[in-house]
């Protein structure tokens, strides 16, 4: 009896030793880079959480920007606002949209979810696509319309010629582009299935377009976070695809990046970059989200393994081969930051310090303490690589208390002035930043 | 009247009508904590993903019904039915709980790591003591009527 009794105490000992070490983040300027600090990973009976309470904006609140830049709000009220897009005319698309919503698989499930509705990402998205328009200058949007609506969870969004691509979470849908129009009811052209189904974990699908407008590129997330839903659901997920735009023909382009919610093509070399969401639970500062240029072909990891050749115990059976081809991903954003919009800078209209580099929206952590990310950052680039650290553009999305969070920063644009826009889904606002002195 | 003719009235009459109310009920809930260990096993060997995601609901309901049985145990000693606690098996189910409750949060863990290596030495350790306890009858305190466990 005794000898029995015994060892279940040692092992409840040394399950408990686990819990209680340490279990804060460190600086986030060491995961900056090329070259991320990355320490030992961790199991946890309790992975660490930090959830801040999503109060919104009072009036006349607003995020802060960096010296010499401005904020307004542009549209309030909107329904969970993710992506935004200008198009030529310089109307504004802004996509009201948040996931299908899935059963709950595991008893965690229901903890998280409560997690998620505390956090204010729980709310129903309102599956469409609003149109601001004359938004030039420092006024209030002229128009604002429902531009398509009925849609499904849909994100990404990419005008080419006269046709309007929306990426619905499980397919693409051509519409018919007219710039005068305000509206468009004729429902959409299928261009092509996109990765969804009954669980559809990491659901959102960015989107762009190559230079030439020839083919589409897609953001497919990990339907899980690090395989606990089984192999089988993550056939063709955590992937970038390319789609001929005129034939629909998809093919695999890049594996094992987590979840890119972003996808974007550098304006000087046209080489393709992303931003990806990298895997939770195996400590604070595991594993660093990235910002990556994507090699044809390419392995970025997931799920085998990390930041290279970092393997990730959780996965089983393991793929040596696979592991040994991981390619390190180019620029760490340190860990949890949620990036979740990637927009390259067109020039001055700004400001000089941002020319040349990607805006990067971070929606922020809530398996991190302290929390990380709840900004945008820019990261300057030369000769087509980023370089440097990240500045601050727009901050003051959380509270000072750091427990309550007014807002997070999603989808971005350049609108036709110049300006950066960012959709704010917590806020329900497209908030405006421009230059204090025009032309300055 | 002595001890014994208390004990033999107990036997024949009031006893018998009132059995311990939370005997049955720790069996079901014992009887879902064991069968995590076996779809752990599953796991183990097959590395498919539903045995894990069985074991950890068996676990959750396994704590549910046994956290009933512990109240039912209280009512039972609180309306005296009961004279004593069965002391060996009170510890054998108390220390299995505990074990089940740590082992919850490791099967919330993702993947491989949910069962391998430690919450599959959770679930043996705990269907050995909850096995053991079952051969002891299930009763964690005796009869007040009877003076015998069952």
């Amino acid at each position: 009896m005794k000898a029995t009794s015994a060892r279940p105490i040692a092992a409840l000992l040394s399950v408990v030793a686990l819990a209680a070490c340490s279990s804060k983040g460190g600086d986030p300027n060491r995961q900056y880079g090329p070259d991320p600090y990355l320490p030992p990973p961790r199991a946890y009976l309790m992975p660490p959480m930090s959830v801040p309470k999503a109060v919104g904006w009072k009036a006349g609140e607003t995020p802060t920007a960096a010296a010499g830049l401005k904020v307004e709000a542009l549209a309030t009220g909107l329904e969970h606002p993710r992506t935004l897009y200008t198009l030529p005319n310089g109307d504004i698309l802004v996509v009201e949209t948040n996931g299908p919503g899935t059963e709950p698989f595991r008893p965690k499930d229901f903890i998280a979810g409560k997690v998620k509705a505390r956090a204010g990402a729980g709310a129903k998205g309102g599956n469409r696509i609003t149109l601001l328009r004359g938004v030039d200058g420092d006024g209030k949007p002229a128009l604002r319309t429902v531009f398509i609506d009925h849609l499904y969870s849909p994100y990404g969004i990419v005008l080419v010629g006269d046709t309007l691509y929306v990426a619905d979470t499980d397919a693409i849908l051509a519409f018919n582009y007219d710039p005068g129009a305000t509206r468009i009811t004729s429902p959409g052209v299928k261009l092509a299935d996109l990765p969804a189904g009954r669980l559809d974990h990491h659901w959102t699908k960015s989107m762009t377009a190559s230079a030439d407008g020839s083919k589409l590129y897609v953001g497919v997330g990990s339907n899980s976070n690090i395989t606990e839903n089984g192999m089988d659901v993550e056939d063709g997920r955590a992937a970038i695809y390319e789609i001929d735009r005129l034939t629909g023909a998809k093919r695999i382009f890049a594996s094992g990046t987590r979840n890119p919610t972003g996808v974007a093509f550098e304006p000087q070399t046209h080489q393709l970059f992303a931003v990806v969401n990298e895997r939770d639970e195996i400590g604070p500062d595991l594993v660093p989200d990235y910002l990556t240029s994507i090699r044809p072909g390419g392995f970025y990891g997931w799920p085998y393994s990390y930041w290279g050749s970092h393997v990730d115990v959780r996965v089983h059976p393991q793929r040596p081969d696979l592991v040994a081809q991981a390619i390190k991903p180019d620029y760490g954003l340190s860990s949890h930051v949620a990036p979740l919009s990637l927009l390259f800078s067109e020039g001055e209209h700004l400001s000089p310090d941002f020319a040349k580099g990607a805006f990067i929206s971070e929606h922020g952590s809530w398996d991190r303490s302290p929390l990380n990310g709840y900004q945008v950052i820019f990261v300057s680039f030369t000769d087509g690589r980023p370089v440097g650290k990240p500045v601050p553009v727009v901050t003051g999305f959380l509270g000072e208390d750091n427990e309550t969070v007014h807002g997070r920063p999603v989808g971005l644009a350049l609108d036709r002035s110049g300006a950066l826009l960012v959709a704010d889904d917590v806020g329900n606002t497209v908030w405006r930043v421009s230059a204090t002195q025009p032309g300055s | 009247m002595t001890r014994q003719d208390e004990q033999m009235r107990g036997s024949i009459g009031h006893g018998r009508q009132r059995p311990l109310l939370h005997r049955r009920v720790l069996a079901a809930g014992a009887a879902l904590l064991i069968a995590a260990f076996v779809t752990d096993c599953t796991y183990y060997t097959t590395a498919l993903w539903q045995w894990a995601n069985f074991s950890a609901w068996l676990i959750t309901a396994g704590l549910i019904v046994t956290a009933v049985a512990a109240v039912l145990l209280l009512i039972d000693s609180a309306t005296g039915r009961t004279s004593r606690l069965n002391t060996i098996s009170f510890n054998l189910v108390a220390a299995a709980a505990l074990l089940s409750l740590v082992n919850a949060f490791v099967h919330s863990r993702d993947a491989w790591a949910s069962v391998v290596p430690q919450g599959i030495l959770l679930s043996a350790l705990s269907a050995i003591l909850l096995l053991i306890a079952g051969a002891r009858g299930w009763s964690l305190a005796m009869s007040r009527a009877t003076g015998d466990d069952k």
